[in-house]
């Protein structure tokens, strides 16, 4: 019987592709959090550092959030405190090595 | 060599600008007397504030020649112009403290936060005192610090926006940077990136990859800025640039293309994305988490959006419910250009169709959008302002935005993208009759240069 084993393998292999994407889509979703929140608290060290850290308060939920920021335009934004306690954030981050790595830093108000 | 002498040169200094940025010979002269404004600078370089306040960064102003319903005599510009992306302006959203909001705060608000006085000498002001308020540092600094501009009371009770007048911040003297023009134009619109929705940086923009900054295509001379022509930036100090200032009409080493630049506009091909807000809505404002209400807006990232492709002879649009190109396949002097698509809801005037201005401090503190509208038509001096609220009517206005900037070569479009069956222009809505579209989307129209490119590339 051939046919019908040819049928299931190709069922099996879109079952595997199925989990697979299904996999990827999960883990994105899982790595990556987007939230808004106000800075309670800005450390950075110096002008020449290349990381800092800013504490969010979730609007949502009111926790408080440490995130680490590498960028180099928001570490500027930092160092020339166009960005400063009180600011409202739109923010985008994973979770590596026990760290929320930034990857999206914005405030939320212009003018 | 195709490329343009003016690009050639152009290279030879930046590759010169990429060594240490030279140190200003004023510095230790500074140093020795401290800062105490323009009138340090003026001490050299004489007569810059006051050809300053006759620029269109102070007076946020200007006549405007090439945009219809507008009065040839008086100056345009976001001090008083009335359209979507603000639905304030200068005038009516002075800045200004909001009333208190439920939780008893107020704050800050007004248009002109995006000017480099000090409020007290306001936009389009002149004379002595407005000639100190100049913030030279603001643009001229790389090390100013953005806590001292903030707007406050000063002990007079009178709203001041500060400004870092430091002795420090006046010995990091230079060309202004990307980020002292990001300053203001980063922020427009309501938040970052949402106005124009252009990011300058090496992923997005192949000059800035190239180390170029904004001064050196808006070199400025005598600080008159030099702009194009995008629709909805009218306000101009009478100075233009293009592309094909720098790289001529044929630029390219492929004739193909060269073939294309009468009736394409370069940004056509090399800005195949846009980004920034897409739509907003503020006649609904919504409460945030800090107790004050913004407009609804909807946002994309810088290259999220497809511009929109028109026909463009340079001429504006200008109705109450569009801003946006003039021009016709057939007119002889338009080309193609693309657009940012953006659509603004706000309240229009019942009796005679005009859209109407808005003042935001009311709605920020309660939401109420009537109220702001209210206060808006008494500071224009309309009759019974609270009628003209009351009445007023929302709508949609939509504004077709200049894209000239995150070009890219690598991205550019190709022959394909355009002349495929599914390509990005609709020949027939851009003025070609059925046949002419069957035969620009013919493989006959690209088949031949695409096999000769194959046959280079493998
Ligand atoms: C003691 C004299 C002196 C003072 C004070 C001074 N400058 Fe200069 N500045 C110069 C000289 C000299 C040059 C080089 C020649 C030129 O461009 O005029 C220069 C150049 C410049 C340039 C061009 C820099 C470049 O790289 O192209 C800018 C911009 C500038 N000055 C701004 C300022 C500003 C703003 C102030 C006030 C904070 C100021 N200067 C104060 C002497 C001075
Ligand atoms: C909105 C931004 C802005 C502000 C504010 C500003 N400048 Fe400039 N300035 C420029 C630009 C742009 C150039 C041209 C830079 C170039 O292309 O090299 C320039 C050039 C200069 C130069 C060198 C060239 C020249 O024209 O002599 C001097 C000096 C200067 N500015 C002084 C001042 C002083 C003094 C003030 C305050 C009264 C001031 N600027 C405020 C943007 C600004
Ligand atoms: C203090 C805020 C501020 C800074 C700093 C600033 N701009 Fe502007 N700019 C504005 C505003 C506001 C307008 C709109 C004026 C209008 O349309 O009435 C504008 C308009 C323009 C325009 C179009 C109109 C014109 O004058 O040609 C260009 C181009 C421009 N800016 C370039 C620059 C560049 C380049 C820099 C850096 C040297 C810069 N701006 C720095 C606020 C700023
Ligand atoms: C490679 C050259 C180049 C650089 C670099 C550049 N611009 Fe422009 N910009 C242009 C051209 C060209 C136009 C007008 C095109 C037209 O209308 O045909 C323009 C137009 C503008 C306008 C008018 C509105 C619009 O989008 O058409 C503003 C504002 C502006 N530029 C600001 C900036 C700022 C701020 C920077 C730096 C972050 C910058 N530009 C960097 C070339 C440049
Ligand atoms: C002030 C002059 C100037 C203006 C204005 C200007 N460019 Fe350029 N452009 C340059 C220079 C300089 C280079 C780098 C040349 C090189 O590397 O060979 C360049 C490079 C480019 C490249 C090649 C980039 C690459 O990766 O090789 C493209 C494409 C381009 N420009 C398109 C445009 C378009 C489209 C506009 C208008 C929106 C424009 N330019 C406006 C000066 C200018
Ligand atoms: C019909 C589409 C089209 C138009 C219109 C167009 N370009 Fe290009 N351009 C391209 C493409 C695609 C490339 C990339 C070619 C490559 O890398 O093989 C390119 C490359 C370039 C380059 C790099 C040099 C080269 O020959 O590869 C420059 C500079 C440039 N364009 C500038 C401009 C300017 C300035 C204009 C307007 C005068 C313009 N282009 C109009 C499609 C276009
Ligand atoms: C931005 C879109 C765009 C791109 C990219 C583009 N074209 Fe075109 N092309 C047009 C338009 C629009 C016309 C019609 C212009 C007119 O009205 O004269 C045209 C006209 C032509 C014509 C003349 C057709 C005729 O007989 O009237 C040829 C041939 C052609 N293109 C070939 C090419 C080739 C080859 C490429 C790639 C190297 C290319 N085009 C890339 C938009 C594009």
């Amino acid at each position: 019987m051939k046919k019908p084993a040819s049928i299931m393998l190709v069922v099996a292999r879109m079952l595997v592709v199925a989990l697979m994407l299904v996999g990827i889509a999960g883990k994105a979703s899982a790595a990556e959090t987007k939230m808004v929140g106000v800075i309670t608290q800005i450390e950075i060290s110096g002008k020449d550092a290349k990381v800092a850290t800013a504490t969010l308060k979730d609007n949502k939920t009111g926790e408080a959030v440490v995130i680490t920021v590498q960028d180099d335009l928001t570490l500027d934004k930092f160092k020339d405190h166009r960005i400063v306690e009180g600011d409202e954030i739109r923010c985008k981050y994973e979770a590596k090595d026990g760290k929320n790595v930034s990857t999206y830093f914005r405030k939320t108000a212009g003018c | 060599m195709r490329r343009s002498a003016l690009v050639g040169s152009m290279l030879f200094a930046l590759l010169q600008a990429t060594s240490a940025r030279a140190e200003h010979p004023g510095k230790s002269e500074i140093e020795k007397s401290g800062y105490a404004g323009p009138s340090t600078c003026e001490r050299c370089h004489p007569g810059k504030a006051k050809e300053f306040l006759g620029t269109v960064h102070w007076k946020h102003a200007s006549r405007v020649d090439n945009v219809e319903h507008l009065d040839p005599k008086a100056e345009y510009g976001m001090k008083n112009r009335i359209y979507t992306m603000c639905n304030g302006n200068d005038v009516v959203n002075d800045l200004k403290e909001t009333p208190k909001n439920a939780a008893g705060k107020s704050k800050f608000t007004g248009c002109n936060t995006c000017h480099p006085g000090n409020h007290l000498s306001d936009v389009g002001s002149t004379g002595p005192e407005a000639e100190a308020a100049v913030d030279c540092l603001v643009c001229h600094s790389t090390d100013y610090d953005f806590r001292q501009r903030k707007p406050h009371l000063d002990d007079r009770g009178r709203v001041v926006m500060g400004q870092d007048r430091s002795t420090k911040a006046a010995l990091s003297i230079g060309k202004p940077t990307v980020k002292n023009c990001m300053t203001c134009h980063e922020a427009a619109g309501g938040g970052v990136l949402v106005k124009r929705g252009f990011a300058f940086n090496k992923d997005t923009d192949a000059h800035a990859a190239k180390g170029m900054v904004c001064v050196d295509c808006h070199a400025a001379k005598n600080h008159k800025m030099p702009t194009g022509y995008d629709p909805n930036n009218w306000a101009n100090d009478g100075v233009r640039l293009s592309c094909a200032g720098c790289h001529g009409e044929k630029p390219h080493k492929l004739a193909a293309y060269n073939d294309h630049t009468a009736r394409i506009a370069c940004q056509t091909c090399h800005i195949p994305r846009t980004g920034g807000a897409v739509a907003k809505d503020f006649t609904v404002w919504e409460r945030g988490a800090d107790g004050y209400y913004e407009p609804t807006t909807l946002k994309k990232e810088a290259n999220e959006t497809a511009p929109v492709y028109a026909w463009y002879d340079k001429t504006v649009r200008n109705e109450p419910h569009f801003i946006g190109p003039h021009g016709s396949r057939k007119d002889g002097k338009s080309k193609l250009y693309p657009f940012k698509i953006y659509m603004g809801k706000a309240f229009y005037d019942r009796k005679t169709g005009q859209l109407l201005s808005m003042d935001f401090a009311p709605p920020m503190a309660t939401g109420d959008t009537r109220a702001g509208v209210e206060s808006a038509a008494r500071t224009l001096g309309m009759k019974n302002p609270a009628q003209v609220a009351k009445d007023a009517v929302p709508g949609w206005q939509t504004i077709y935005f200049g894209s000239d900037h995150l070009v890219t070569r690598s991205k550019a479009l190709n022959c394909i993208n355009c002349h495929g069956v599914n390509g990005v222009l609709d020949f027939k809505a851009l003025g070609y009759s059925h046949a002419e579209a069957r035969k620009l989307t013919n493989p006959e129209i690209y088949f031949k240069q695409l096999v000769q490119q194959q046959k280079e590339e493998w």
